[in-house]
């Protein structure tokens, strides 16, 4: 057997025997896991064409070394195939760069889930599903890599929910959250473009976030845009609450959001992904009456709070635009970020 | 947790106050540190809809506990 570093290794009779153990040993997230053999890790291991024991990244505040081994054994038991090796450790190596502080979105009473965004040809050649039914059910690909994360984050990261992970209300999208852009089905730029990548690489973009909140608003761009914008701007998220974190200048904590649009590309030809953050960076704001009343920011409301707004979204570039969702609709979604910039920031690596 | 023991490692005292809900989380933190017997501070969970007033009292309540803590008398 390849390195794997510390391991649990036991006997089984049967399949679900086998898929018990694992419960037992506290290695699912609650559905069944597939049972790791040997034989099926290595694939794994082979399919990423990297040494067993080479590290991916760390959590030092855990001291956990991330193995490309321990991936793999993850990745098995989440029911992917082999071929998703390289785009699951695109993920785990950007969760575990140090811009995105893991330790924060995995252990926060906040509660966040690590989305997934794949972008360029990776994203066909495995079968990712970036249209109908984008956030699930129903594509192998996006649940099973999506749940590999979670299991790597569970197993391999100690972000064991009521231990290291203090997630007050959690979110479905723990269970699992990978998606792709419908990126050669648009005239937008792609996500991994915009970040600078070329369009012929693949990679994968991680953001910790909220759930997606659907929006049915549709048929003119300016009627969808004015909905993401209210939608955007509620009270309660991360990004409309007072903290101990982020800019104390601004008085709330802000940070950045998915946007995903859906249907036809047609119906955008006149906007570009630019103008479109340039409109929902302005417009996505709050007064700072309303953010007085709801006692985000202190002191009495004063007359002229009214027509006074923060921006809740520190810069345009901190809306990652994403072209995603079923072709039946224009609908969209939003998922406000978990924390403020300066405590995690959306990373973007490319699949090798 | 994490900040208290590589304080004190570092050879500045330290005194880490937690609420009681967090004890499991604590102790983890502390295990995985190499220091089981790290002298955490518990106090009534939760504080976050404290007053002023009342953060103050609970901060004068636990006071005695950090100086103990922080002179190493525990």
């Amino acid at each position: 057997m390849q390195d794997l570093g510390e391991t649990t290794t036991v006997q089984w009779d049967s399949a679900l025997e086998a898929i018990e153990r694992c419960y037992e040993l506290g290695w699912t997230d609650g559905l069944p896991v597939v049972p790791p053999t040997v034989d099926l890790v290595n694939q794994f291991i082979n399919a990423a064409k990297r040494a067993s024991s080479e590290v991916v990244g760390q959590i030092p505040e855990r001291r956990r070394d991330i193995t490309v081994g321990k991936v793999a054994a993850n990745a098995a038991m989440a029911g992917c195939l082999p071929e998703y090796m390289p785009v699951l450790l695109a993920a785990v190596e950007a969760m575990l760069d140090p811009v995105f502080n893991l330790v924060g979105p995995s252990s926060s009473m906040g509660g966040s889930a690590i989305l997934s965004i794949v972008n360029g040809p990776v994203a066909k050649e495995i079968g990712l599903n970036s249209r109908n039914n984008l956030f699930g059910p129903g594509n192998r690909a996006n649940a099973t890599i999506g749940r590999a994360v979670r299991l790597v984050l569970m197993n391999a990261c100690a972000a064991v929910p009521g231990l290291y992970d203090r997630s007050v209300i959690g979110h479905p999208g723990k269970y699992t959250y990978c998606i792709a852009e419908a990126d050669t089905e648009t005239h937008w730029t792609p996500l991994h473009v915009e970040r600078g990548y070329s369009l012929d690489q693949s990679t994968v973009t991680v953001f910790a976030g909220e759930s997606p909140r659907q929006i049915r608003a549709v048929g003119k761009p300016e009627a969808i845009l004015y909905a993401i914008a209210d939608v955007s701007s509620t009270l309660g998220t991360n990004m409309s609450t007072s903290g101990s974190v982020g800019d104390t200048d601004v008085g709330i904590r802000q940070g950045q959001i998915v946007v995903t649009i859906a249907g036809n590309s047609d119906l955008w030809k006149d906007w570009t992904k630019e103008q479109v953050r340039g409109y929902l960076h302005a417009n996505i704001r709050r007064s700072v009456a309303d953010l007085k009343n709801a006692q985000v920011l202190a002191g009495d409301v004063e007359p002229e709070d009214a027509e006074k707004f923060l921006p809740l979204v520190p810069e345009p570039e901190d809306i990652l635009l994403v072209f995603a969702g079923g072709e039946e609709s224009n609908m969209s979604s939003v998922i406000p970020s978990w924390g403020p910039k300066v405590a995690c920031t959306a990373v973007t690596k490319q699949v090798r | 947790m994490h900040d208290g023991i590589h304080v004190e490692n570092a050879g500045i005292p330290s005194a880490t106050i937690c609420t009681d809900r967090f004890v499991p989380t604590a102790a983890g933190m502390a295990k995985m540190w190499g220091a089981p017997d790290y002298p955490t501070i518990f106090t009534a969970h939760p504080i976050e809809n404290l007053s002023r007033e009342q953060l103050r009292a609970r901060a004068e309540e636990l006071a005695p506990q950090v100086v103990q803590v922080l002179i190493g008398d525990v």
